[in-house]
């Protein structure tokens, strides 16, 4: 018998010897990304802080085109005179932005130095190490101005940076991993014109919401009570639905024996579920479950919607002087307050992200301290369309000044901000398991058992998160 | 000294050595094994991706076996996703085929009509299927697009209802690829030879008739050439579904390439959007084996070496 070590070399050995050794480095491939960055770019950042210390770089952003956006592209031009850093913005629909962030930032790319994101994904990019840990740079005097003030921003905003990567651990743990550049609660905003008419006001409990969006809705005339988001994305959860839930008593997930378990079925939860699948199918939007915000809040620009839940902050624009058909006459209102009263609002950030793997760390880190600093943000807010700015220094002075004709902002944000903070449990599972929520709200809309459904989506993200 | 044999039309044939006559065969075929290792280096690639719990968020990657089958096959959202890809798949090419096989008929009679909507049909054909796509959802939208308005369906018939999606993605994608099918059939019965239909004819054979015996038999291959290409399409169909629904409501319309991109580019589980691809690959490859030896028959049929 012939060992095979001492058979001559026929074409087809040599195939399958080529086939093995294709085959190695492919499986080696596997293992490739993912791995934690533990090199902090702050620690070679010595000296006394300087503006123009990286004059001549030129680093690349990425955004999504949003009011944020729109109010500071005119103003780069002077972060350029102030630091001699250029700086290249890339734009992004947002329906495509993650997913666009989300392949750079896996494979490695060093594109982009630092770019817009929201909260929710400090869990998500922060375990695998693509996202620069920021407490370093903040309290490197060398390369943070005195000025900063990094305690000015509003305390939930700089909580939600924040988090340790552990199961469990609520946000505000661990390092900080975006600066907070814009936010947003969700509150109801409406058409005044028509509630003085009519002789009515918002509702102050979610039953009278319900029959209220009802009594508004005329489909002969194209007019519908509410609009609220309904596709099929974590975005439909997040806003509105979030909000009411958390003030009807319901919770996303719940610590138990150190593990989370899903509790969208509880039962405030499947009654909450289904009456606002109910809401939307009766006085929501025909194609509600194509309805992302820009539809919510067209539509209460057009007079067709006579309410949105919604951000205060995605609705504030429309009412800017010919920004809509029916701008000056909106108005806003703090929403329905839960059973005992609870006025718990999740609230959204726009930040500021660092690229653990950018070239131009110092350049990026002070783009993104201008970005959020005191001088760009009143410039913004005078401007007219920045709401809502994460400095309390900016919110109670500049931004107060311009809310002359917005009946209702300010009282309804007052009334809502000691409440507000992000109520979504930290996981690194949250965009898919809360896609999973708004699919199976999409399905008990179109007529699925709400409980059944909801217990499925529970067996389900528990799994998925605890694994 | 060299023979006859060694010249080549009155001159001297290049001599070659022996070590380059060795490696020639070689040589040759390196163009080849480059496009072929550039096709099977991803495809091996994700295939192995299929026994790893590799998620892009996820630093520990290892081998888990089957374990990545077991959650598809065990996981109703999967046996859901075939189902949905299947009544699309099968429709779908049904419609495209009875609609492209009229059409083609229809254009095969020399008229001025025919002879211009002839250039007009491959007009779908020209747009992207997403921007296809794009345009159809404006035209779907309850509140201003123009289906309701033509139709007068007001603004509470939503054609990408739960009930109605899918039903829509078919209408939408029959409404790009009849073309298709009808040019490709069109090619085909105008390659018929006249003689048999002239017999015929002289036989007293009805239309009908002629067209059953004779025209039917005929282009056989020609329409299941078409079929092919339609069926393997669309069971991979992506770019149409994500840009009207995205796989929604719900599921209602979740095809296997839309649960694969969810997967990997959404959800970053590589892994998991790898094995939906695999199972897709294996399913199209095992119905394109089939009907491959469906047109070899067909064929054979047509050339009348079967009965």
């Amino acid at each position: 018998m012939n060992s095979p070590f001492t058979e001559p070399m026929s074409r087809r050995r040599i195939l399958q010897g080529l086939g093995l050794a294709a085959t190695a480095p492919l499986l080696a491939a596997c293992v490739g990304p993912g791995q934690k960055s533990t090199n902090n770019g702050s620690n070679a950042v010595t000296g006394s802080f300087d503006w123009q210390k990286v004059k001549g770089t030129t680093i690349k952003i990425l955004q999504t085109p949003h009011v944020y956006q729109q109010t500071y592209q005119p103003l780069f031009k002077e972060f350029t005179d102030l630091t001699g850093i250029q700086v290249v913005a890339d734009l992004v629909p947002e329906a495509d932005y993650y997913t666009k962030l989300n392949t750079e930032l896996a494979g490695g790319s060093a594109t982009h130095d630092a770019f817009m994101m929201g909260a929710y994904w400090v869990w998500q990019y922060g375990p695998p190490g693509w996202l620069e840990d920021l407490d370093p740079w903040i309290n490197n005097t060398a390369a943070t101005g005195s000025e900063f003030d990094y305690e000015d921003f509003f305390d939930g905003l700089r909580t939600s940076m924040k988090w340790d990567f552990k199961l469990g651990d609520a946000a505000g743990t661990g390092g900080t991993y975006a600066l907070p550049w814009g936010f947003e609660l969700n509150n109801i905003a409406y058409n005044k014109t028509v509630f003085d008419k009519k002789g009515i006001k918002p509702a102050e409990t979610f039953d009278n919401l319900i029959q209220l969006a009802i009594d508004l809705t005329d489909r002969k005339n194209d007019q519908y009570g509410i609009a609220f988001r309904g596709s099929k994305s974590w975005a439909t959860i997040h806003p509105g639905f979030m909000t009411q839930l958390s003030r009807e008593g319901g919770k996303d997930y719940e610590l138990k024996d150190g593990k989370l378990t899903a509790a969208m079925n509880s039962p405030v939860a499947v009654d909450f579920t289904k009456k606002w699948a109910d809401l939307a199918k009766q006085a929501g939007p025909t194609s509600w479950t194509t309805y992302e915000y820009p539809n919510c809040t067209g539509d209460l620009g057009d007079g067709k919607a006579m309410m949105v839940y919604d951000a205060d902050s995605a609705t504030y624009p429309k009412n800017v002087k010919g920004a809509s058909k029916i701008a000056g006459q909106i108005a806003w209102h703090q929403g329905p307050a839960g059973p005992g009263g609870s006025l718990a609002t999740n609230l959204w950030t726009w930040c500021w992200g660092m690229n653990s793997k950018s070239k131009n760390k110092l350049a990026a880190w002070l783009f993104m301290q201008w970005a959020a600093g005191k001088d760009a943000m009143n410039k913004a807010v005078q401007s007219g369309a920045f709401a809502d700015p994460v400095r309390q220094s900016v919110f109670n002075g500049t931004f107060k000044q311009t809310l002359g004709g917005f009946p209702g902002y300010l009282e309804a944000f007052e009334a809502q901000v000691p409440q507000a903070k992000v109520l979504f449990t930290p996981q690194t599972r949250f965009l898919e398991t809360t896609e999973d929520w708004a699919v199976a709200l999409q399905s008990i809309y179109g007529g699925s058992d709400a409980k059944s459904t909801l217990d499925a989506l529970v067996t389900s993200n528990t799994n998925k998160v605890n694994s | 000294m060299r023979s006859a044999d060694d010249t080549v039309g009155g001159r001297q044939a290049p001599t070659v050595s022996p070590a380059r006559r060795k490696w020639r065969p070689y040589i040759l075929s390196i163009p080849a094994t480059v496009i072929l290792i550039g096709i099977l280096y991803p495809f091996v690639q994700g295939v192995g991706y299929t026994f790893l719990n590799y998620r892009a968020t996820e630093g520990d990657v290892h081998f888990i076996g089957l374990g990545n089958y077991l959650q598809v096959f065990t996981d109703p959202l999967f046996w859901g996703s075939v189902r949905i890809t299947l009544t699309f798949a099968i429709v779908a090419t049904a419609l495209e085929t009875v609609l492209g096989v009229i059409i083609a008929l229809l254009l095969n009679r020399s008229s001025l009509i025919g002879k211009i909507f002839e250039k007009v049909l491959i007009l779908p054909l020209m747009i992207a299927p997403v921007i296809a796509g794009v345009i159809w959802k404006l035209m779907f939208n309850p509140q201003f697009g123009i289906l309701n308005h033509i139709f007068n369906l007001g603004s509470t018939f939503d054609f990408l209802s739960e009930g109605r999606a899918l039903w829509s993605i078919i209408m939408v994608d029959a409404w790009i690829y009849t073309p298709f099918v009808a040019i490709l059939v069109l090619a085909g019965v105008r390659s018929l030879p006249k003689e048999p239909f002239e017999a015929s004819a002289v036989d007293g054979a009805g239309w009908f008739y002629m067209f059953r015996r004779l025209m039917l038999p005929m282009m056989w291959p020609y329409i299941l050439v078409a079929v092919i290409f339609r069926f393997m399409d669309c069971l991979k169909v992506f770019d149409i579904v994500y840009v009207l629904t995205q796989g929604g409501p719900g599921h209602a319309t979740s095809t296997l390439q839309v649960n694969a991109y969810i997967n990997s580019i959404i959800n970053f589980n590589y892994s998991g959007g790898a094995t939906y691809m695999f199972i897709l690959w294996i399913i199209v490859y095992l119905t394109a084996q089939q009907l491959v030896k469906l047109l070899g028959r067909a064929q054979a049929r047509a050339a009348g070496s079967e009965a």
